[in-house]
């Protein structure tokens, strides 16, 4: 059931009705709609699974009140590490297993041994590295005593499940949404209205822009070795507004849906695009991994305390760390190298807390420094994405290879009208428009509600739909369903 | 709450009804403006796919316009001929293409498959019924709301730009200049190689059932015809299930077969459709055919079936004199 789905079109206004006019304000029934609401969501996608997310909420509810009732650390410490292995394992068995069986035996016949490793044939969990790694926040936080364990079963589900995050995120934390579950909300019209704006803009975000740019690099990357340099340019730019949209758009809309249950979840993206060095990039870009990765690896590693090569080493680590919860391929391990290279210079001079603010602020265009600063930092990260999108790492380096050629200079020419192609260039120069208007609020036509005149306001609303609607592209799976 | 909700089922109906006027009002100005003329001495018509469309060189042929047009199936071919034969009211004769691989499931592809339907639905939408568009949004409703974006913005742009000519591309004689002996032998299985799936295609059928009775109530004559085919060709294999709901379903329609006209294999472009010389050949010999009479005789597959098997008989003397 995706959010862009007539599935998900009628889902959401029945449990919107069942949980503010059925509940009322008791907020046992309410978590109780929510959490039934969210597993019949999750249901949708593979019922199957539903026992997996089950069990892997049971586990860490149960280590948590374990590690809280215990009075020693070493019984502690075994409860944590078994929630830990367990979790851990489950990612490990579906989502690696089979990149390692299979790096395994390319490692092997490149030595000329040949075998034949045994391979799982699973389908990967839809949210597994999502609903993963929120258990582990849970169970991390309590083990390290910045939190009591959840005693309420219900509550604690809720929190893994909420069906807005469950299947692509933010990846929330204990410390920010359990707090919002066990407290009684009652209808907001202003938040409400926001969340319903936030969901159109992150509509129009998915089926317009990324679902457009999906037709176009999907036929460049997959037929790749044919098309000129600077085909394969446009090719890596349609995927850099793809992605971005992709998952940008899905997280507006999961905000927009939690607000209209009175729930605020984490920001996740803050128009990483305009981002002046790669680590104000990452600030911005899936804002609730980065900082999951922060709070749970890097600072543990020493974070940016020691010697240089400390910082240079934890570096190193979380990236590659990333790369790999993105996926099972070396693609995208490479890709989290990259972005550790593209971050070492800030790391070493330590200016990689520079650019806190937001860029250009109160004013209408950048500085020609800060339009550098910027055009640079897009420049490496649509490079980087050519990795990240690649079947392979010789795909990618032959991306490359044929983007830096002669060829580059030419016009490009792929299979696809050029009527299409003009069309979805000026709806993204449109969008980047209205996104650096809106760079300073929460999302880029957050404050549409200031406009005093009502008619510009619905004129906007409506324009958008009518946008939606004739320049949707052919509906594509959201990408970081995947991970 | 109360005030959001009135707002918001206020925000969604507006919306809705905008939405439905940018494809309503298109569509009924197109449905009542398009021209879909055809020459007034044309008194027959030949609709199908791209076998017709291949075999049949209406240049060669007196009185007959082909309109067949390549992977059409017959869902978006009915819509063409309520809009040609209302248009066109000195047409006596409908010929329809009815071959091997028009029962196979593969037509179901061929009408809501994402490809097919995103090109023909937009084209075709302002003369479909409730009925029709069912069909499409029922087996395929996943890309059917992108086809449907499509097609609003497609005939926003026809009624913009006052296009209502449909003339020129609902189909015609499709030239191939290739022969099957000059194509390699990967792209003669690549193209050709693909198996017969299992099934028949339902729909298509029924749509095929529909055309021939749009044109009864016209008071037109209809003939189902097969173009000519390659002894190789894949979907042959269907042959028995072919005939069977052939007699089944449309005993009461004519068939006239030219299935087995005698051409030599450079007289094909691929295993289905003939070449410029295959077509050259066999519609000069169609034209002929149709001037002696064919439309008119009572046993008209014999009368092909001598016709041909005296094609056969004399291109068998000229190939041994030829060999002594």
């Amino acid at each position: 059931m995706l959010f862009n789905s007539f599935s998900f079109a009628l889902f959401l206004p029945v449990v919107f009705v069942l949980y503010w006019f059925v509940a009322g304000k008791s907020l046992r029934n309410q978590n109780m709609i929510l959490l039934v609401a969210s597993y019949f969501f999750y249901a949708c996608w593979d019922w199957r699974f539903l026992f997996l997310l089950v069990f892997s909420t049971l586990l860490d509810y149960f280590t948590g009140i374990k590690m809280s009732g215990t009075g020693t650390k070493k019984v502690k410490k075994r409860w944590f590490w078994l929630s830990v292995i367990v979790n851990l394992g489950f990612l490990g068995v579906f989502k690696y297993f089979n990149f390692f069986a299979a790096s395994m035996a390319v490692a092997m016949a490149n030595i000329g041994l040949h075998v034949n490793l045994w391979t799982l044939k699973v389908i990967l969990p839809v949210g597994i590295s999502f609903y993963t790694f929120h258990g582990l926040s849970y169970v991390i936080d309590i083990y390290k005593g910045r939190i009591e364990a959840e005693r309420h079963f219900i509550d604690y589900s809720l929190f893994v499940s909420f069906f807005p995050l469950l299947v692509a995120g933010p990846i929330e934390r204990a410390t920010h949404l359990l707090p919002q579950v066990k407290k009684a909300r009652t209808f907001d019209y202003y938040a409400a209205a926001d969340g319903l704006r936030q969901i159109l803009w992150g509509l129009f975000k998915k089926a317009v822009i990324a679902d457009q740019c999906a037709e176009f690099a999907n036929t460049i990357f997959n037929n790749s070795s044919g098309y000129t340099g600077s085909t394969l340019l446009l090719g890596a730019l349609f995927f850099t507004f793809q992605i971005y949209c992709d998952f940008s758009g899905y997280s507006d809309m999961a905000l927009g849906i939690a607000r209209l249950f009175g729930i605020d979840l984490l920001r996740n993206f803050a128009f990483p695009y305009f981002s002046r060095d790669i680590a104000e990039f990452w600030r911005r870009w899936h804002i609730s991994l980065s900082s999951w990765f922060r709070d749970y690896l890097y600072i543990p590693l020493g974070g940016s305390k020691g010697s240089t090569w400390a910082k240079v080493r934890n570096t190193f680590i979380i990236f590659l760390v990333s790369g790999f919860w993105h996926g099972a391929n070396w693609t995208f391990i490479a890709w989290g190298l990259l972005n550790a290279i593209y971050i070492m210079p800030s790391i070493i001079f330590n200016t990689n807390r520079v650019n806190l603010q937001i860029v250009a602020q109160g004013r209408a265009l950048p500085s020609l420094r800060e339009f550098s600063q910027i055009l640079l930092t897009f420049s490496l990260t649509v490079f980087g994405w050519i990795f990240f999108r690649a079947t392979s790492i010789a795909h990618a380096f032959s991306y490359i290879g044929r983007i830096f050629s002669k060829s580059l200079f030419t016009v490009p020419a792929f299979d696809a009208s050029r009527a299409m192609v003009f069309e979805t260039l000026v709806l993204i120069i449109g969008f980047i428009v209205v996104e650096w208007n809106g760079r300073e609020n929460q999302y880029a036509i957050a404050s549409l509600d200031k406009l005093k005149k009502r008619s510009f306001r619905y004129a906007f609303y409506f324009s958008l739909v009518l946008i939606i609607f004739l320049f949707m592209g052919r509906e594509q799976q959201f990408i970081y369903f995947q991970f | 709450m109360t005030k959001f909700i009135k707002k918001t089922v206020l925000f969604i109906a507006a919306s809705a009804f905008i939405l439905l006027a940018i494809i309503l009002i298109p569509n009924y100005v197109i449905s009542k403006r398009s021209r879909f003329a055809i020459n007034n001495k044309d008194r027959i018509v030949l609709f199908g796919h791209s076998h017709p469309e291949c075999a049949f060189d209406d240049t060669l042929i007196s009185n007959l316009k082909n309109l067949s047009h390549s992977a059409e199936p017959y869902f978006y071919t009915y819509q063409k001929v309520k809009m040609v034969l209302q248009q066109n009211p000195q047409i006596e004769t409908v010929l329809v293409e009815f071959t091997n691989n028009q029962i196979d499931a593969k037509m179901n592809d061929w009408t809501w498959g994402y490809t097919y339907m995103s090109s023909m639905f937009p084209k075709y939408i302002p003369f479909m019924d409730k009925a029709d568009i069912g069909v499409l949004a029922e087996n395929n409703p996943k890309d059917f709301m992108n086809c449907l974006s499509v097609s609003a913005r497609n005939n926003l742009v026809r009624v913009l730009t006052s296009d209502y000519e449909f003339t020129s591309i609902m189909g015609g004689y499709f030239r191939i200049d290739a022969s099957r002996t000059s194509l390699t032998a990967d792209s003669i299985s690549s193209g050709q190689g693909e198996m017969v799936r299992p099934g028949v295609s339902l729909v298509n059928l029924l749509y095929l059932k529909k055309i021939i009775a749009f044109c009864r109530e016209r008071h037109k004559r209809v003939f189902l015809v097969r173009s000519p085919q390659h002894h190789s060709y894949e979907y042959l294999k269907n042959e028995k299930d072919f005939l069977r709901i052939k007699q089944a379903m449309f005993s009461s329609t004519e068939f006239l077969d030219f299935g087995k006209f005698p051409l030599r294999d450079d007289e094909f472009a691929d295993f289905g459709h003939l070449n410029y010389k295959g077509a050259t050949k066999f519609s000069k010999w169609f034209g002929a055919m149709l001037n002696s009479g064919l439309l008119k005789t009572v046993n008209k597959q014999l009368f092909i079936d001598q016709s041909i098997s005296g094609i056969t008989t004399r291109n068998e003397t000229f190939n041994r004199t030829a060999s002594r």
